[in-house]
């Protein structure tokens, strides 16, 4: 399972829309939600006109940041790390390099643990279970105002995260969670296009009227094509394929129109889906992948069968305002028996050193920090020239990036059920 | 003397484990089917009450099982793998398996252990070796092509690229069911075999009947229990499996009923649905369970008759 692997939340629109009732399908399916119980009264329109999502909680975006209230008091500044035991981080499995992990537990005398999960809609759903009581968790910004107004992360207390100033200015006060009240940015990345530079002959950066249109003309690159398999990146990309840039849309229309687009590619290319573009591609097994940013470092990085493949390998950045960025944070689980363990853990991962230790040793995905340019990976030969389209920068995340946030929940289901219809292969 | 309860009791752990590991987890996904969601974090909440049980996820997910939409394109797709890995299996397996019992003296020790010897490697790993097996380079794509294999499936048309078995092909899922699930199907059909009594088709060719009628008339009606259970026994879990596909191809196309359900229950707001896509599988598969009980009930009246 990759790293960045991630399932969000559909609906089964396209199936009732495929029944015959286009016009009924959202409003019996929203219906449904609200008879289960699965619809919050706030959905859509509590927020001042501003649709909300989980807990009343408005759904935030670059144009309408969003303030978490604190449910409970942060820890009090000044106090001691907790030692001894052991300090368990809930994470995706192989997201985070153990050295930096093993000179952390040594710092503070703790043995460190991972606990994975497989995506983090299903690491959610295991905090929320109470079947894993971890100190700290890997969070995502669209899961953020759930697990906050489940209770599941506590608010910080930045006392304790100096290095917090290291991040990129926009990430020390994120839209998401105005003054980084619950949690602290991990990795950015965003979405783009994968290629075999000796496979590929078309120009990908340079095809008009737009790049992701390769998709739908890749009849040459037939079952060597791959999506990733996400809900919200598949779907974003054949909106953007339309040239729709609101990739957070709840418009039935669009999305449904956009499953279409996507369900087109079984004869075009024998689309498939799948999480492993970081190693199909460098192997050869696939051509042309959806991908993200850090796909192609990690693959540069460790999955070459050869050195001159390295050369071969690119990554298609939309660019500012063309392409989904997004990013990862890391949040104190209420769980935590070692709240100011949690805390320290957090600005540890913030240094300079060890943060650029776990990019370009082990993860691949790049931390907001202002040290690392693309220009000092490329002249210190971390990475190729050709692969810096891969490493972002704070331009990247300005006001009309494109950003996958949260939806209502008959928003969800309407991605989930459009996702499924793709899915289904019918 | 033995006290009349004691072997009564012997069967209270199966009873316990069936209790704990079966019935309660089964009705856990009932009570989810039937339950609502969590309007916070999205999860599932199970009725426990069937009085306070809410029948819309369940009429949802029926819609979408008629004929002409997505589910039951799903379920049709997944109906014809299972059937066409089924046929596949008795067709391979039931020679290997009749070979074993019948005729392998002295070497039957060997082979025996040569048929368990796939149960010590896990079931993904043995899928995984498929992957480089059919790579470009792969020894399996190789052979399949230098044998001419891969040129005459590709005339017939039950591949649509002889040099890429991995675009997601149905005919590499359906291989890879075959060959992940044989074990399970040769091993019961195996040790039904070897319980024929000898003397039965001794009398068969003795009152003048061929090889093959013996064959015809007296192993294979005797072996019908074996047969049926091996077919439950890789049938019931096919219906479910959702990695085959997804490792072996990756294309929504060859999506079998166990990707939508896992789909579902990854995450997002209707694990619901997941739920009740379960539950009628369930019920699904009973139809076939209920018909090999009844089976095996007459084979065993008959016998003792």
């Amino acid at each position: 399972m990759h790293p960045k692997e991630r399932r969000l939340a559909t609906t089964r629109r396209d199936f009732l829309l495929r029944s015959g009732g286009a016009a009924v399908s959202l409003s019996s399916i929203s219906g449904l939600l609200a008879a289960c119980g699965s619809t919050t009264p706030a959905d859509n329109g509590a927020g001042g006109g501003w649709p909300t999502g989980a807990g009343g909680i408005p759904l935030a975006r670059p144009s309408h940041p969003v303030t978490l209230e604190r449910w409970e008091a942060p820890i009090a500044s000044g106090m001691k790390p907790e030692t001894g035991g052991t300090f368990t981080i809930f994470n995706y499995p192989e997201y985070i390099d153990t050295a930096v992990l093993k000179a952390f537990g040594k710092k503070y005398g703790v043995t460190v643990k991972v606990t994975p999960f497989d995506d983090i809609t299903t690491g959610v759903t295991k905090l929320a279970s109470g079947t894993v009581s971890p100190d700290v968790t890997e969070m995502t910004p669209d899961l953020l105002p759930r697990v906050v107004a489940g209770k599941l992360v506590k608010p910080l207390n930045l006392d304790y995260i100096p290095n917090l100033k290291n991040v990129w200015s926009g990430f020390r006060s994120p839209y998401y969670d105005v003054g980084s009240r619950y949690g602290v940015p991990y990795t950015v990345y965003s979405t783009g296009i994968a290629y075999r530079t000796d496979r590929v002959k078309e120009d990908i950066p340079n095809l008009k009227p737009n790049p992701w249109d390769i998709f739908w003309h890749a009849q040459a690159y037939k079952g060597k094509t791959a999506l990733l398999s996400e809900v919200r990146e598949t779907i974003a990309m054949a909106l953007l394929h339309r040239g729709i840039k609101d990739i957070n849309t709840e418009d039935p229309k669009r999305v449904n129109q956009a499953v279409k687009d996507l369900q087109e590619l079984y004869k075009v290319c024998s689309i498939k889906v799948g999480d492993l573009q970081y190693q199909t591609v460098p192997e050869d097994k696939a051509w042309l992948n959806q991908a993200w940013s850090g796909d192609m470092l990690a693959g540069y990085l460790y999955y070459l069968p050869n050195k001159e493949t390295g050369k071969l390998l690119r990554f298609w950045n939309p660019g500012y305002g063309n392409g989904p960025i997004g990013s990862d944070l890391w949040s104190i689980c209420s769980t935590t028996k070692k709240p100011v363990l949690a805390h320290l853990f957090l600005n540890y991962m913030l240094d300079n050193g060890v943060a650029y230790k776990n990019f370009v040793d082990f993860n691949g995905y790049q931390p907001p920090l202002d040290e690392i340019q693309p220009e000092t990976l490329i002249s210190k030969g971390v990475i190729p020239e050709s692969l810096a389209d891969s490493v972002l920068t704070e331009r990247d995340f300005g006001g009309k990036a494109l950003v996958e946030g949260p939806l209502t929940t008959a928003g969800q289901s309407l991605w989930q059920d459009g996702y499924a219809t793709f899915q289904s292969g019918a | 003397m033995y006290p009349r309860w004691l072997w009564p009791l012997s069967a209270l752990p199966g009873v316990v484990w069936l209790l704990i590991l079966f019935l309660l987890p089964l009705y856990a996904v009932l009570a989810l089917a039937f339950g609502t969601v969590d309007p916070i974090l999205l999860s599932g909440v199970p009725a426990w009450n069937p009085l306070d049980w809410n029948p819309g996820w369940m009429s949802h997910v029926l819609d979408l099982l008629v004929p002409g939409n997505i589910l039951w394109d799903v379920f049709l797709r997944t109906c014809r793998y299972v059937v066409i890995s089924l046929v596949g299996c008795i067709l391979i397996g039931y020679p290997v398996a009749y070979y074993v019992a019948r005729h392998a003296s002295r070497t039957k020790s060997l082979l025996l252990i040569l048929l368990v010897l796939p149960f010590w490697i896990s079931y993904l790993m043995r899928m995984l070796a498929w992957i480089n097996l059919l790579s470009p380079g792969g020894y399996g794509l190789r052979f399949l092509s230098d044998t001419g294999i891969s040129s005459v499936l590709h005339h017939l048309g039950i591949i649509s690229d002889p040099s890429n078995y991995l675009s997601g092909q149905s005919f590499t899922v359906i291989l890879a069911l075959i060959y992940g699930y044989i074990p399970f199907f040769i091993l019961p059909l195996y040790a039904s075999l070897d319980r024929i009594d000898q003397s039965h088709l001794e009398a068969a060719r003795d009152l003048g009947a061929s090889p093959f009628r013996a064959f015809l008339h007296v192993t294979l009606p005797l072996s019908k229990t074996g047969l049926l259970g091996g077919a439950v026994l890789i049938t019931l879990p096919m219906f479910g499996d959702y990695y085959t596909p997804n490792i072996v191809s990756g294309a929504p196309s060859t999506t079998m009923i166990g990707n939508q359900i896992d789909l579902y229950f990854h995450g997002g707001p209707q694990p619901t649905i997941g739920a009740a896509i379960t539950v009628l599988l369930a019920g699904f598969l009973m139809i076939l369970m209920l018909y090999y009980m009844r089976t095996v009930h007459r084979a065993s009246r008959e016998l003792a008759a």
